[in-house]
């Protein structure tokens, strides 16, 4: 399997979900989950192809996690919708995956197939995958909050503050899960698990941000506004750790976490 | 409770420890981590626990004390940690570096983290006074795992050691340099049998390893071999492809090794690994139970 042929795989996949969102404003639930799922299995095809092309898991590139975040995505969707019956969710998920598919289809990262030694590690895939899924659940919840701050005319409604809330609190435990399996992974590979690099000071940051918010809405009175801009700037903070790192001064040539010039994690 | 307390106040304290820390960081400079060194960091906990259990105690009797423990003191602090760590985040760091060129030595940053500490303590007592089990075992996995983490990683720093040792093939080698290019000798010599580089067929690296013989004092021998990411260990010690020679690439007759002993690392891994049990309770539960009860 190669990149030449992820244009058929996203097409397919892309058409079943946007299927699967059609569905679901009509309420055909059988069909939305149907074609949905059948999108996925798709999508997650490919992506094990390459894997096994590959020799090593497709997780080292930024082209190669936004295959795992165009996979993420409608699985959070499918999952929200499964638990909340949310008609749009799936058009939202789709669309987003839409977005990374084609930022991969038109400005593909090519990938060689060696992976360095430091990266060689049975905390790779786990450390990685935990994280995308992480950053596909807070940017649903970031979506949220911009349509519910932005777009929606009427007053939000508490199921959709709730809706909020668990896409936080999921993508909060996986954003948990995936910076400690990182400390584990580091002890391993560097000798120590927290080093303050450029990149685990960010962690570091989101993680706090997310916090900020799930405390925020806990408290007594607070103004629900001002929760949901917090999400904003916390999406903001975790896109500087994903990717906007490699564009800070502070960071060149000090993150041990820059794997050549395509960098991941 | 704590009425007129608001998280306006909760910005006042954080501001007030931010000011401290200046005023400290002015008149002292940045913090020494190195004073810190066994058993200056089991006093300090000491204390610091003490004064934790305290500050409870007293907090029956002083709104002020007890408004540490409530959401508007706790939030106000997260958000000066956000703020200070992202100014760590924009800036250039270095470890001889000054106020915002050091951080991790940088008064208002440590002592935002203390604060943050000192709340966790006091909600972990509160909530173990008032223990119930589905309430509070992810409660406590989330906010002690924290607590024992944070505090066990920074107290625990200063008794950490990390030692480069120079192996060359068949000569059997226990002197180390420190970070400080000290020479120390250790209690364990290893022996390079063999260092071994594997490449891809484009010639970027696949395997950095080296093939060791260890002998201790306590009188173990035994073979190993030591990958990028699969650390040998003997002793509390773990062994850690470092380096080599180059200049030689594959045909390197020496390789560098990394000596690292943490005597804190079980407690730290205690925190972290509720920290992770604690997580998976959030996905399983997530936000509505809370607002239920």
């Amino acid at each position: 399997m190669t990149w030449e042929s992820f244009i058929y795989f996203a097409i397919v996949a892309v058409v079943l979900w946007a299927t699967g969102a059609w569905a679901a404003w009509k309420d055909k639930k059988t069909i939305a989950y149907g074609t949905t799922i059948a999108g996925l299995l798709v999508f997650f095809g490919y992506i094990v192809a390459m894997w096994v092309s590959l020799e090593r898991p497709p997780l080292r590139t930024m082209g190669e996690t936004r295959l795992w975040y165009s996979l993420f995505l409608p699985l959070a969707g499918i999952i929200v919708y499964s638990r909340w019956r949310y008609k749009w969710i799936l058009s939202f998920s789709t669309l987003m995956a839409l977005v990374f598919i084609a930022i991969n289809i038109f400005k593909p990262e090519i990938h060689s197939k060696t992976l360095m030694p430091a990266l060689q590690s049975p905390w790779f895939a786990p450390h990685v995958i935990v994280y995308m899924m992480a950053y596909a659940l807070l940017g649903a919840s970031a979506l949220m909050a911009i349509y519910l701050l932005f777009f929606k005319k009427k007053e939000p409604t508490e199921q959709e503050y709730e809706i909020t809330d668990n896409l936080v609190y999921a993508g909060l435990a996986f954003l948990t899960i995936g910076m400690l399996f990182g400390a584990l992974w580091a002890k391993e590979a560097w000798g120590h698990y927290w080093s303050w690099d450029p990149k685990e000071t960010w962690a570091a940051i989101t993680w706090l941000a997310y916090l900020v918010y799930v405390h925020y809405r806990l408290m007594p009175r607070h103004r629900k506004p001002i929760a949901l801009a917090t999400l904003i700037v916390a999406f903001v903070l975790l896109q500087v750790c994903w990717w906007g790192i490699n564009y800070l001064p502070s960071a060149q040539g000090s993150s041990v976490h820059t794997y050549g010039t395509e960098s991941t994690q | 409770m704590s009425k007129s307390f608001s998280l306006f106040d909760g910005f006042m304290i954080g501001g007030g420890i931010i000011v401290a820390g200046l005023l400290l960081q002015f008149t002292s400079g940045g913090v020494v981590w190195d004073a810190l060194a066994w058993p200056a960091n089991a006093i300090v906990l000491a204390v610091f626990i003490a004064i934790i259990i305290a500050i409870y105690l007293l907090g029956r009797k002083f709104d002020a004390l007890r408004f540490l423990g409530t959401y508007k003191a706790a939030i106000p602090a997260m958000i000066y940690a956000v703020i200070l760590t992202i100014i760590m985040g924009l800036t250039k760091q270095t470890v001889d570096g000054t106020w915002l060129n050091n951080m991790l030595a940088f008064w208002p940053l440590v002592l935002i983290y203390m604060y943050i500490a000192v709340i966790l303590g006091i909600i972990t007592i509160k909530h173990t006074i008032k223990f119930r089990w589905k309430r509070d075992i992810p409660f406590l996995l989330n906010h002690l795992g924290l607590f024992i983490a944070l505090v066990a990683a920074t107290l625990g720093n200063a008794d950490m050691q990390r030692m480069k040792m120079i192996t060359a093939v068949d000569q059997p080698e226990w002197r180390v340099m420190t970070n400080n290019n000290d020479i120390q000798e250790l209690n364990i010599a290893i022996e390079l049998k063999k260092f071994i580089m594997e490449t891809y067929d484009d010639g970027s690296p696949k395997r950095f390893a080296s093939k060791i013989n260890i002998y201790t004092k306590s009188g173990k021998s035994f073979t190993a071999t030591v990958d990028v990411n699969k650390p040998a260990e003997v002793d509390g010690w773990k062994i850690y492809q470092y380096g080599y020679d180059t200049q030689m690439g594959a045909m390197s007759n020496i390789s560098i090794l990394e000596l690292v002993r943490d005597p804190w690392l079980p407690v730290v891994y205690t925190g972290i690994f509720m920290m992770i049990a604690g997580a998976v309770t959030l996905f399983f539960i997530g936000a509505g139970r809370r607002k239920k009860s």
